[in-house]
Parts: C-alpha cells; structure tokens; sequence
C-alpha cells in the first residue's frame, strides 16, 4: 500500500460516523481541556483513557489524538487573552501573544494561531505519513550523549529567550534549574532536597510552577490595575477579529519555519512540543526580518511557536506508531490504550493493524480541519470574555487554575506549589526579571543531568563521550555559531547605535 | 415546637436502633453500600495500569458497587501504597502493591509507614511480570549460554541497558552476575523502558533486560531477540525465550502485583473481598487477560501472599548485601 492508497483507505475508516464523532468530541474536549489553565494535554489524556477502553480501538485512539491536538490548540487562547498558558507549550506564546491583544489586536492573533496550528498540525501529518518507517531510524542515532548535547546546547540557546538584559535572565534560569533537582534523581532514585516530605520526591511538577508563575502572578497585577478595570474593551468589532493583509504575510514564513523545527523536534524524545516552542522562538528572533520587534507584540513570535508546537506533537506519533516506543507521556497513553486492546504497537503496526496506522492519520487530517472550524468562530467568544468584570472574572479564574493543577495528580501539594510560584512570579514581574527562562531550566535541567549520567554510565565512566559522536560534535558546532553571530550582531548594533549617536551630535 | 418533637421523636428512633445492632457491626455486615476506591500508586500507561483496572472491572461486577480507580503515584510507588495502608479499615479504601513498593521500598526508604508484610493486609496477588533478556538481531549471540560464557570471560565488559538502577531488571542481572559469577555491567536508563529498548536498538548496549509488552513489537518485526526470560518455566507469550529457571542460576525477581487493604479490616468485609477476589482471579476473564498482556498468572490469596512477600524481604537483603560488597 503506498500513501496515497493508505490515506484513502485511512479516510474510509476515520469517515465513519462513529470515528468522525469520536475525533469530534475529542478535538472539542480538547479543546476544553486546553483553555482550562493548568489542564494541558497529558491531564486530558489521562482522563480519557479509561473511556476508550470501552470504545473499539481505533475510535479510542481517535478520540485520544482528537483531545492530544484540541489542547494544543486550546492551550494558546488563555495564554494570549490573559498571560496564563493553558499548558507549558504555550509560556512563549503568552510572551507576545498577550502585548498584541493589549495593543487590541487578540482576536486577528487568536485567528493566526488557529490557521498556524492548522499549518503546522497538517503538513506534520503530511510528514508523517510520508516518511514515517525512513524518520523511525532517526530516534536511533540519538542516544545519552547526543541528547546532552541537544539538551545543554539549547539551554545556553535559550538562556536569552525573551530578550531583556544578561543578568535578568540568568538568575531565574538558575532558580529553575535549581528547582529541577528536587526530588528523585532520574537514574538512581535517590532523593534530594525534599526535607523528608514525601510530596517533594516527584519533584516540582511543572504545571503548577507555570500555571503559578504566569498566571496567578497576572491575577494579582490584574487586581492591582484599578484603572485597567474600569477601562474595559468595549465591544469587539469584527474587524479587529481578523489579521490585516501585513499579519497575514508575516506569519507565512514563520510557520512555515516552526513547522519544519517542531517536526524535527517530534522526532526525537523528550517534552518535544515545549521544546520546539522555545527553540522555534528564539529560531524568530534571528530569522525574522522583524525580529527585534519580538518580545513586545510580534505576530511571527506567536505564529512561529504555535505552529512549532502542533507540527512537533503530531511528529511525535512518529517514534509512537513506527517504533512502539513511547517518548512522551501521551505517546505512554496511547500505548496503553492500544496494550490494553490487544494491539501491538511497533514496526508491523502498519501491517497488522493497517486500520490503525492509517485511520490515525486520516482522523488527524479531519481532526485539524475540525479543529479549525471549531476556533474560528469561537475567536469572537474567546475574546469577549474579556468583558466580563473583573470582579467575576480574577475569582473564577483562580478556582479554574487550582482545580486545573490539582486534578493533574490529585495532590493538594501541587495548589500549594501554585500559590508559591504565583507568589515569585508577582516578585519577578516586578522586579523585571524574566520567567520564560525560570521555565526553560526546570524543563531542560532534570532532561540535562539525566542524559550527562547515562552517558557516563554507558562510558562507564569515560567523558570522551560527549564529543565521540558526529552528531554531538554537530549539535556543540551549531550552539557555538549561533552565539557567535548573536556577539557579533550585537556589537554591529552597538556599533551602529554609537555612530548614529554620533552623527546626531 | 413541632421541630422539638421531631428532634425528639428522631432521638428515640435512633436510640432503639443502637439497642437493636451496634452500628459498626452493621456497617460491615453490609459492606459494601458505597462506592469503593482502588488506589494505584503508578501514573497511568505502563504495565500497572490496565491491570489495576481489569480487577476493578470484574470487582465491581461481584460486589454490585462502583470502584474507582485513582492513580496516585509519586516517590517509587510508596506515596499511592502509603495511602492505602494509612485509610480506615473499613474496606472502601484498597489498592495495588507491588515486589518494588511492599518489599523493596522500605529498605531502601526511610521513615515509610510499613517494614514488613505484618503493616498491611494481604488480598490476592494478581500476576507476576518477568523480565526478559534481549540483544539486537544481528549480535553475535545466538543463545543465553553464549552471552552468560562472553560475561564470565571477559568481566565487565558486557553491557546491558534497564530500566533504572536497582529496577526489578538490574537486580535480575545482578542476582544473574551473582550465582553465575559472570560481571555484566548494567547501564540504567530512564524514561519507563522505551529509552531502554532503544539504546539496544541503536546498539548503544550489548543487550536489554526489560518487559515484554513494551519490547513485542521490536521482537516480532525481528528487531529484538530474546535470549531469556527471568522465570521459572515456559513463558507463553515469547515460549522460544529460554526460562531461568531451566539454567543453573534458577533463582528470579518477576515483578508481582497484589491487591492490599489496610490492616483491622473487620471481618466480614474481609472475608467478602477475599471471596470476590478468588473468584476474580480464578474466572476465565481474568486468565485471559493476563495471558494477552504478557503477565504470568500465579494467584496466591491472603496469608499465602504475605509468606511469598515475607520472602521477598529476604531475597532483596541477600542481593542488596551482594551489590554492596561488589563494589
């Protein structure tokens, strides 16, 4: 069966109407789930498992991917509306997204991320579909020590994420980095900084600390902000809902370049789509032709992250359906839902289960689609709901957030993690310290010491590992050229700023 | 004045109530009359989950009420085992156990609230899961007895990814080095066994020692192939694979699942779930269940359980003493 035929067939399956309903619900539950802040797309999954258990295996899978790409989408919109992500993929949206709906513009964003999701969702099934058996090898030629090449190299990428000065982004990198090692360590299980409370052995997880640090800390400002509150937008017009002709055409490329940087990122393990968010942000702000303008309300900053995030979390089905390994917890769940049928996930998926492979990516062509005509039109609800007072609005939120972040692992821990996260987050604002970097380091520190000693259990010992590899050699000469053009821009601007001071003398 | 004799008339009700049946006794009498809850101490996906929730399915058809499933994991299982050990005795509260979290656990830990298998009561265990022995298609080992004689020959040079240091899979290498006298390096990886699988794969290690039902898709694509597998006879869903228990260094550490409850339950609800759970895991339903997923069935009810955990205990002291003085 070639792909062509395999779609085909695929399609006559996904067009049931069982399993048009079952990617329906889904990407609508998903999308549910994505706007509740704290409530990301594994919490989702995970609720759902046990339904499909009682669906036939395909629907079930279905309706999983269904809520895996709905809150991938949803995720965005409180991110912008409000600067609460709805899940960790979407911290840099919030960066931009939130300055462009200050400046009025949040419905015309809103609109570019749904068709970037969209982009980004759609030609990543494209993909997949294409050359899913050839890209399962790629998931092979990574091991320890190409993965800390990756991982290390991109903190030391990203430590300048969101612009702003050295030194601001520094210290809440290393607070992140530091909250990274609470717990158990990875390899050996041994515990660190947990003061004998059993709760801090998992570590800090990561949706209360951003749910905290963003949106807890805006509540706050937000109650602060008296004059905001009685200078409510007033009505929405539908002009304002859609991008001009300029958006339209300066989020072209910067999909297009976070859809190609998120498939890549799919590819390989670990948190792929928050990963590919990140570096797909930091690929605008030296790409774009605008990208100075990124950090005070750039559309490429939102279009570019948020196709990245949906291209890198259907690439992931990748290792899932071609290997039969899991890389991320979602990918975990599918697993287990297909064990739990009796299906066997792994290289003759696509000839054993052949409804399997190809319904999957059937329903992620329909689900997208879906997905589209679903946000479309909620863009003018979503941002109405600006304009709801805020003395309804900060306390409904704040109950969303804590039943969002307790519901994650039923731990009442975690809302207390919450309250101290949104607590640093209001000191930071404050202080103009940056968070998107506090993020960063919680996420890539545990995934930067676990593959450093896996490496050097593999060597047994030996740190030649690092460098032995062709690939990790790459990785390392690809971080130095990055941060020597960034020095050498930055002095050509500095350069250019002192003689145009200069001049103007 | 109406509410007064209401209150009054409500007293005396109850009062007679007390004479007739001391409430608790009554209580569990009954048992159950509300929903039940069942604590797994893993987050859901992998092998933990769909079992826990197969036993519920089939509870919950013996005692005509809901139970819950409620993954509560953390801290190698002990935070969702804690729990459970900690409720009331009044059988609303139950859970899955594991070799790992019931007899492994607290030697390692400090401060848990159960030592022995006497800190909790013993239901039924459920299955056993034995690690398998696996090296990529084209190594140069066509049986175990190739890879053990390279092992003993060359000490410390064979490399063999699990799933964690001190996982069920290292100690059964380990227990392997330590009866066989061969030195196989363990080399632990993360990220529940994918990472695992995929380093032999990549030919990153000489072999794996993992799951099955992660590593079956591999094996039947030819990717993978199994040397051992860390039981006693046959395994049925890869029988080609030679059981340890056919070669000179018999001794094993599958890992078990087992249902426990706190202690003090009373003793009729006792009894029921006891009941309910021999039947559960004697039906059809269940057995096949077990087979497809790769678990060995091997049920052991109440004190029989508690004698195989007990012995447990002993096991892990002798391997833990062995690593120590290894090193």
């Amino acid at each position: 069966m070639n792909s062509l035929q395999g779609l085909l067939y695929g399609l006559s399956i996904a067009a049931t109407p069982s399993n048009l309903l079952a990617a329906f619900v889904g990407a609508f539950a998903g999308t549910a789930i994505g706007v509740l802040p704290g409530l990301g797309p594994v919490a989702g999954v995970a609720l759902i498992l046990p339904l499909t258990f009682s669906l036939d295996p395909t629907a079930g899978l279905i309706m999983m991917a269904g809520i895996f790409y709905g809150s991938m989408y949803g995720g965005s919109t409180t991110a912008i509306l409000l600067n609460i992500p709805g899940e960790s993929a979407s911290v840099v949206t919030a960066i931009d997204g939130y300055q462009l709906a200050k400046k009025g513009r949040a419905g015309a964003t809103l609109t570019i991320v749904a068709v970037g999701s969209f982009v980004g969702g759609t030609l990543a099934v494209i993909g997949v579909m294409m050359f899913s058996s050839l890209l399962a090898k790629v998931a092979i030629l990574f091991g320890p020590a190409e993965f800390f090449a990756l991982t290390a190299g991109g903190l030391i990428v990203m430590s300048r994420i969101s612009g702003g000065t050295l030194a601001s982004a520094l210290l809440p990198m290393t607070l992140g980095l530091m909250l990274g090692t609470i717990g158990q360590e990875a390899v050996t299980g041994e515990t660190r900084f947990t003061f004998g409370l059993p709760d801090l052995a998992e570590g800090v997880s990561l949706v209360p600390v951003v749910v905290g640090l963003y949106g807890f800390a805006e509540l706050m400002l937000l109650v602060e902000d008296r004059a905001h509150a009685a200078n409510r937008p007033e009505s929405v017009k539908m002009r304002d809902l859609l991008p001009t002709r300029t958006e339209w055409k300066r989020a072209v490329p910067s999909w297009l370049r976070g859809t190609f940087l998120g498939f890549l990122f799919g590819l390989v393990p670990g948190p792929a789509a928050t990963l590919a968010s990140f570096a797909s942000y930091r690929l605008e702000k030296a790409a774009s032709k605008h990208g100075s303008e990124i950090g005070s309300g750039a559309i490429e900053g939102v279009a570019g992250p948020e196709a990245a995030n949906n291209s890198a979390a259907t690439a992931s089905l990748v290792p899932l359906l071609a290997l039969g390994i899991p890389f991320t917890p979602i990918a975990a769940l599918m697993i287990s839902a297909m064990l739990v049928q009796g299906i066997q996930p792994g290289p003759l998926l696509i000839t054993q289960h052949p409804e399997i492979f190809w319904g999957l990516i059937a329903s992620a062509y329909i689900g997208n689609v879906m997905l589209l005509a679903l946000n479309i039109p909620m863009v003018g609800v979503w941002v109405s709901l600006l304009r709801i007072p805020h003395y309804l609005f900060i306390p409904l939120l704040l109950v969303l957030s804590v039943i969002g972040t307790y519901s994650v692992r039923n731990s009442i821990f975690d809302v207390w993690v919450l309250l101290a996260a949104g607590i640093v987050g209001y000191a930071f604002n404050k202080m103009k310290f940056q968070l998107a970097p506090l993020v960063v380091g919680l996420i890539l520190g545990p995934n930067i010491e676990k593959h450093f000693r896996e490496a050097l259990f593999l060597s047994q010992g030996d740190p030649w590992i690092y460098v032995e590899s062709p690939i990790a050699v790459g990785v390392w000469l690809l971080v130095a050229a990055i941060l020597i053009a960034g020095f050498i821009a930055r002095r050509r601007a500095a350069f250019a700023d002192a003689m145009a001071q200069e001049s103007s003398l | 004045m109406r509410f007064q004799l209401n209150f009054r008339r409500m007293a005396w009700v109850s009062l007679a109530l007390l004479a007739v049946a001391p409430p608790q006794a009554r209580a569990a009498d009954e048992w159950p009359t509300r929903d039940i809850t069942f604590y797994v101490p893993y987050a859901p996906g992998g092998s933990t989950d769909p079992i826990s929730r197969k036993y519920s399915e089939l509870l919950e058809k013996q005692l005509k009420v809901k139970v819950i499933v409620e993954n509560k994991p953390g801290a190698s299982a002990t935070i969702g085992t804690g729990a459970v050990i900690r409720a009331q005795p009044d059988g609303y509260t139950i859970g899955l156990g594991s070799t790992s979290s019931l007899a492994y656990q607290p030697l390692e830990m400090k401060g848990l609230v159960w030592k022995s298998a006497s800190d909790y009561q013993s239901i039924v265990k459920l299955s056993d899961l034995p690690a398998i022995l696996a090296v990529p298609a084209d190594a140069r080992w066509k049986t175990f007895e190739e890879f053990v004689a390279e092992a003993k020959e060359k000490p410390r040079k064979l490399k063999v990814s699990v799933s964690g240091l001190r996982s069920a899979n290292d100690i059964n290498i380990q227990q392997l080095n330590k009866l066989s006298g061969a030195r196989i390096v363990t080399v632990p990886f993360t990220g529940g066994g994918g990472e695992s699988t995929l380093a032999a794969l990549g030919g990153r290690v000489d072999g794996t020692c993992g799951y099955a039902p992660g590593m079956k898709g591999q094996i039947d694509a030819g990717k993978l192939r199994v040397l051992a597998v860390f039981q006693q006879g046959k395994y049925d869903l890869i029988p080609d694979a030679k059981p340890i228990g056919e070669t000179p260094w018999k001794e094993t550490f599958p890992v078990g699942y087992y249902v426990i409850a706190p202690n003090g339950l009373p003793k009729p609800v006792l009894d029921k779930l006891m009941a309910a759970s021999k039947t559960i895991v004697e039906s059809d339903e269940f057995k096949s269940f077990l087979k497809a997923n790769g678990y060995t069935w091997d049920p052991k009810l109440g004190d029989d359980m508690k004698k195989e955990l007990e012995a447990y205990d002993g096991k892990f002291r002798a391997i833990l003493k062995f690593l120590d003085d290894d090193k």
